[in-house]
């Protein structure tokens, strides 16, 4: 339904997009993704033919944006950021004229309304002026006015952004409700809500693709699982087998380093800063294998005093981070490249396998020339270190990974180290 | 209806949506009444059946008060809220906003003008029956500031598509119709003969000058249109530069 083929876009010396192609199918509903700049609302202005691209080809429902723009904006709902209305008008009045403009004629449009007005939940605004609705009102209005002829793809741009809480989750809903039947791209930084309505997702930075599937494989794209291991820098845990042994002597911080980078598949050991008196740790294991059981055997022997210990779930947004701060560098590009995309589109997704996967390589060739080309001026300011924070991996919990990352260790006494954004948490 | 004329038709009534246009109508309304019938004697003291004095301040008064008003808005206004994202990406095409837009402002500044047709209405066919008027130079001045009114709300138009700043396009608007309508009067005191004649040839008021005299001169009707023409091509042009900057 909707075709990007190597859009780039150029503002000046400004690249905002660099051959950005992906597809999007009959009947899905595709979470486009990316922090702010990344070219989310470039590429929709092009494929909504509001802007051109200074190369490649996009089409939409079979019309190219260049040759028919008039084909393609018939079909199109098209919701820009922050829903742009006009305010001195009626909810009524908008609506009419938006269907005016799209040849609808009064009794169609009629028709149409009243399942907009339910559908949107408009039915007591429909005589307000627009200027005096709230956000999330304009919201609903906007959704409303790309619904009116009942388009075949909608798509929407940070259709939830200046929302509160509650109205995000309804706006969610309306675009889930209208979703059953009709194709949608729809873009926005927050992804809970891609979470919550998506089933596929496209993620760009820095005006590349750098990740397209489902949001399963996109969540497993790091390959890693991350542990931090927090042990007390001053005692000892009295009555433990070390402590019976003789060991009487806090450890010292590479001491402990080395015991933990000697377990089995422990790829990388780094210190994490920490403002009491505790040496903190975050281990990166291999994804599938638990290795908790051997941290805490490890700890027992040596009779530390263990302060915390936990295993990171990988978000969606430990991904989306992954993937969109460094993604200049080109090792990161080459991870991102999975050729097992179509078995996994496969297993998860079986009736839009084929098309989407082989969408889905074909990106990831492009991207991997691309970065080839962008690594010349690719600036190394991310380091390592940075880098496996992020890239930690599970399919646990959704848990905000980097925020407890921050604080992890000026903890005071809490447990439960499975909760959300809790406050850094500790086990004695 | 075509898209044209549903955007005409939302901008001419969006004139009334804000007491704007009320504002500046019943001013410029009140405003040329009081100079038609009272300044430096007005209409009165010139003992004539005659509406020159009408031809004569109407234009100016188009000019810098009512119609940078009525096009500032036009497209500045909507790039600067971004509902001009939402107005193209509705299956319009770009000349189609274009004259849209521009048909909705004229509509207003021709309302305006059609409110002093009361004028000669009242006092010649009507209520004072202060005797009778020739009409050639009535018709004639009127077809002229239809034309007047056609072209400078096209050069309205076109400031306020290549600014998304209603204040700028107003004076811009506003400083390039004051020059074109005073051309006329320094024209002749500018002491470089070539200057001179472009200055005389491009002056708005020169050319009304004769048809307020009730001579419709095909030169000045291309004038007009050939400004409206040159400014809405423009206008079209800038608005599709926004696909490429």
């Amino acid at each position: 339904m909707i075709e990007a083929n190597g859009l780039s876009k150029r503002f000046g010396a400004a690249r905002a997009l660099d051959k950005v192609s992906f597809e999007v199918e009959r009947g899905e509903v595709v979470g486009f993704l990316g922090p702010n700049g990344a070219g989310k609302s470039t590429t929709m202005r092009i494929l909504t033919c509001f802007i051109s691209a200074t190369g490649g080809t996009a089409s939409v429902h079979g019309h190219d944006v260049f040759e028919e723009p008039l084909e393609v904006r018939k079909r199109i709902g098209y919701l820009p950021q922050r829903a742009p209305l006009y305010g001195e008008m009626s909810v009524w009045e908008y609506l009419n004229f938006v269907a005016d403009m799209r040849g609808l004629d009064q009794s169609t449009f009629k028709k149409r309304m009243k399942s907009i007005v339910e559908v949107c939940g408009l039915a007591q605004s429909l005589g307000k002026d627009i200027n005096t609705l709230s956000h999330g009102y304009r919201q609903r209005v906007g959704l409303g006015q790309a619904l009116v002829h009942d388009p075949p793809i909608l798509i929407l741009d940070e259709p939830t952004s200046d929302l509160d809480p509650n109205e995000k989750a309804e706006v969610i809903k309306y675009i889930k409700e209208i979703g059953k039947e009709r194709t949608i791209l729809l873009s926005t930084h927050n992804l809970s809500e891609v979470e919550a309505a998506c089933a596929r997702a496209i993620i760009v930075s820095k005006g590349r693709v750098v990740a397209d599937g489902p949001l399963d494989e996109i969540r497993a794209r790091s390959g890693k699982v991350r542990y931090v291991v927090t042990v007390h820098e001053q005692k000892v845990y009295e009555g433990g087998e070390g402590y019976r042994a003789g060991a009487r002597k806090p450890p010292t911080a590479t001491e402990v380093q080395e015991a933990l980078a000697k377990l089995p598949g422990v790829t990388a050991v780094s210190e994490l800063p920490t403002d009491d008196k505790a040496h903190s740790f975050q281990l990166m294991g291999a994804l599938g294998a638990d290795i908790r059981p051997e941290i805490f055997a490890l700890v027992v022997q040596k009779g530390w005093l263990l302060l915390e210990m936990r295993r990171d779930s990988q978000s969606l947004e430990d991904v989306f981070k992954a993937l969109t701060r460094g993604d200049e560098r080109r090792d990161r590009g080459r991870k991102l490249a999975v050729d097992e995309d179509e078995d996994e589109d496969l297993d998860v997704a079986p009736k839009r396998a084929v098309a989407a996967g082989a969408a889905g390589t074909d990106d990831d060739e492009d991207d991997d020339e691309d970065r080839d080309d962008a690594d010349d001026d690719a600036d190394d300011k991310d380091d390592d270190d940075d880098k496996d924070d992020e890239a930690a991996d599970d399919e646990d919990d959704d848990k905000d990974a980097d925020d407890e990352d921050d604080d992890a260790d000026d903890a005071d006494a809490d447990d439960d180290d499975d909760d959300d954004d809790e406050p850094p948490a500790k086990k004695a | 209806m075509s898209p044209t004329l549903t955007i005409a038709k939302r901008e001419f009534r969006s004139n009334f949506d804000s007491p704007l246009a009320y504002v500046v109508i019943c001013l410029g309304l009140i405003m040329l009444g009081f100079i038609f019938f009272f300044y430096n004697g007005g209409f009165w003291q010139a003992d004539r059946a005659s509406l020159g004095q009408l031809f004569f301040w109407l234009p100016g008064g188009l000019s810098v008060l009512i119609v940078p008003v009525v096009t500032m808005r036009l497209l500045a206004e909507e790039k600067r809220s971004g509902t001009l994202e939402m107005l193209i990406t509705l299956p319009v095409r770009d000349h189609e906003v274009v004259l849209g837009k521009y048909l909705g402002a004229l509509g207003l500044v021709l309302v305006i003008l059609l409110a002093t047709l009361s004028y000669p209405l009242f006092m010649f066919w009507g209520w004072w029956h202060l005797g009778s008027l020739d009409s050639g130079p009535l018709l004639a001045g009127y077809l002229g500031l239809i034309l007047y009114a056609a072209a400078t709300v096209s050069v309205g138009l076109l400031f306020s598509t290549l600014t998304d700043s209603q204040v700028i396009a107003f004076f811009i608007t506003f400083f390039v119709l004051g020059a074109l309508v005073l051309m006329g009067n320094f024209a002749n005191s500018i002491p470089f003969p070539a200057v001179r004649t472009v200055a005389s040839f491009i002056s708005f008021d020169a050319r009304l000058a004769s048809f307020a005299r009730g001579l419709i001169n095909t030169r000045d009707v291309i004038y007009f249109l050939s400004v409206t023409a040159l400014c809405l091509m423009a206008s079209f042009r800038a608005l599709e530069r926004r696909k490429w900057a």
